[in-house]
């Protein structure tokens, strides 16, 4: 089954001469780990707002779980984490997650349940009653995804979710995206970092300009970063 | 309500109060005006309204008998202070200490009508307060000269007064409470603006739409808190006026007959000041934008609107201005109730002012607002 299905998408924004995805389609395969690359202005973080339903006004469809967006139960399905920290930096850590768990339509003994795991899973439990601008990069990364996974979604979808963070931290997430994915969920993970890609993940979906230009698994990839810049070019993007 | 509505309310809530810095500028600053512009603003009134005692240096170079009496009933009015020159010192250092109002001079030559009682006024003194002293001095004066015990009495058979109460002029209370509650109450624009663009700026807002909630709930938990907390002000300032300041100046704080139509007014005011917020959430870019926008909005609304400066004091053409502003509806809704015990009926024609401002800012801002 496919855990998400994004059939010939086209958006471009106000006033934007080009479209910021052209004709884009993408599939992940329920239970995969697939890596979505490209340089800047490839459309990845469009493609997430779209598949998150922040954006509308744009022609095709996106499925989860054979759920339309923005569908409630394909709400419900999904668990993203954006690129930037997206977190009340005056609230705790744990006020933070009680806040997103009642959004997700958790109940207060469901939100303590989940907290307590997700807070354990990202290594935060001795850290859930701090504000969270107290807490380092990696804190505040690791408790970015630790609301992404607080509702128990089936379809993850992090962008860029390393960035910023020591090696320590950075190791951790991977390890916990291992341990999820090893667990049945879906996740479909945009990034710069090719070795990320190629360590995690068993699918890739190569963009560049708003349109899909590679799609492959992974274990047919001998060097991720040279097909990268054989696909996309050695041309700076300014974008 | 739904759980979703209440943690968005609560979430809303605990950052505001944990942003120290909001909390000066939303509680702390009204009530510092209030008490620092009531002590101030009694000077005013209390010398002009309720008569404060005029401090007068009297100085008899005559001693006659007439210069003595005419000294005893001045010294004995109970209007006049009567001070003592300290040595050495001139009338203009007198005044520039504030030492003395005024100084009386009774001549040599004074019974013998070759010189008049001498008058010495401090230069800055207000024009009223200066007419009610000469008034005074030469009433005592025709008194001694004439031979008449109290002129008071014999004019009161000739000129009565028939002056109505006033109910335009507010007292030092009347006017700061409600006018500097009403100040704060519309800085909540601040505070909200600001926390809607950071949210957007960080990505908090994009994020809460990638959850199952509805958009009127968003926009609901963020008017709600601050709805709320604009009502828990009002209530603050007035606690603070009726409880502490009418202790610490002369001057009580009087609720009018109808205290229960601050309750229509009040949330009709806090309509209008979070509808404010919403539009300078809606016409800024930037957090500092916002900030800006909203505080020189609320100062310029509270200059023109008689919260600066008592609407009765201000020239016809800005008395004309003042309509401008919410504000000044606010406050003379607020003076309606406090000073003028009006009826709903009076009040009603403002808070339909308000209502529409309120309904005003709320469309131009559902309108411009972009929530991604």
């Amino acid at each position: 089954m496919k855990a998400l299905a994004v059939s010939s998408v086209t958006f471009s924004y106000d006033g934007a001469p080009q479209c910021a995805l052209n004709n884009f389609s993408i599939s992940v395969e329920e239970g995969r780990m697939q890596a979505l690359l490209g340089p800047n202005g490839a459309g990845k973080s469009t493609l997430m707002r779209i598949i998150t339903g922040q954006l509308r006004g744009y022609s095709g469809e996106v499925l989860i779980y054979g759920d339309k967006m923005t569908d409630r139960s394909a709400l419900i399905s999904i668990g993203y984490a954006p690129q930037p920290i997206s977190l009340y930096t005056a609230l705790t850590a744990r006020e933070n997650l009680r806040f997103f768990g009642a959004m997700a339509g958790l109940s207060d003994e469901q939100v303590v349940l989940r907290s307590n795991i997700v807070l354990e899973q990202t290594g935060l439990t001795a850290h859930s009653e701090e504000t969270v601008i107290t807490f380092s990069g990696g804190m505040q990364r690791r408790l970015n995804l630790a609301v992404a996974l607080l509702h128990s979604p089936k379809l993850l979808l992090l962008d860029e979710p390393t960035v910023g963070v020591d090696p320590q931290s950075r190791n951790h997430i991977y390890d916990t995206l291992t341990e999820l994915n090893a667990a049945g969920m879906t996740i479909l993970l945009s990034t710069h970092i090719m070795d990320e890609a190629q360590r995690l993940c068993s699918s890739v979906t190569l963009a560049d300009r708003g349109e899909v230009i590679f799609n492959g698994r992974m274990s047919e990839i001998d060097n991720l970063e040279k097909l990268f810049l054989e696909k996309t070019g050695r041309g700076l993007r300014d974008e | 309500m739904s759980k979703q509505l209440i943690e968005l309310i609560k979430k809303e809530i605990l950052i505001l109060l944990r942003d120290r810095q909001t909390i000066l500028l939303l509680f702390l600053m009204p009530v510092a005006l209030i008490f620092f512009l009531s002590l101030a603003m009694e000077g005013v009134w209390a010398d002009k309204l309720t008569g404060r005692k005029i401090q007068l240096i009297i100085e008899n170079e005559s001693q006659s008998p007439k210069a003595n009496l005419l000294e005893e009933k001045i010294k004995s009015n109970k209007l006049i202070q009567p001070v003592d020159r300290p040595h050495g010192v001139d009338n203009d250092q007198i005044f520039a200490d504030g030492k003395a109002h005024a100084v009386i001079t009774i001549p040599k030559g004074f019974d013998e009508g070759d010189k008049p009682v001498e008058m010495y006024f401090d230069p800055v003194i207000d024009a009223g307060y200066k007419i009610a002293t000469r008034s005074l001095i030469t009433s005592l004066t025709v008194e001694v000269v004439m031979g008449i015990d109290n002129l008071e009495t014999v004019v009161a058979g000739l000129v009565t007064e028939k002056t109505k109460p006033n109910k335009e002029f507010p007292s030092p209370l009347q006017q700061t409470v409600p006018a500097y509650a009403i100040f704060a109450m519309f800085f909540i624009a601040i505070p909200m603006s600001v926390g809607f663009l950071r949210e957007k700026k960080d990505g908090t807002l994009q994020r809460l739409f990638t959850y199952p909630v509805n958009t009127n709930l968003v926009i609901l938990g963020k008017i709600i808190p601050y709805y709320l907390i604009n009502i828990f002000q009002f209530i603050l300032m007035l606690l603070v006026g009726v409880f502490i300041m009418s202790h610490i100046i002369s001057f009580s704080f009087h609720l009018g007959e109808h205290p229960w139509h601050m309750l229509p007014v009040t949330l009709v005011v806090a309509a209008a000041t979070t509808g404010f917020g919403v539009l300078v959430a809606s016409l800024a870019r930037t957090p500092e934008q916002s900030s800006t926008l909203a505080a020189t909005g609320a100062i310029l609304m509270g200059v023109f609107g008689g919260i600066m400066m008592p609407h009765v004091l201000m020239p016809m053409v800005m008395k004309k201005l003042a309509m401008i502003s919410p504000m000044y509806w606010a406050h003379q809704a607020y003076l309606d109730i406090f000073l003028r015990d009006a009826a709903f009926v009076t009040i009603l024609p403002k808070l339909i002012v308000l209502t529409l401002f309120a309904g005003i800012c709320f469309y131009i801002a559902g309108r411009r607002v972009q929530w991604m």
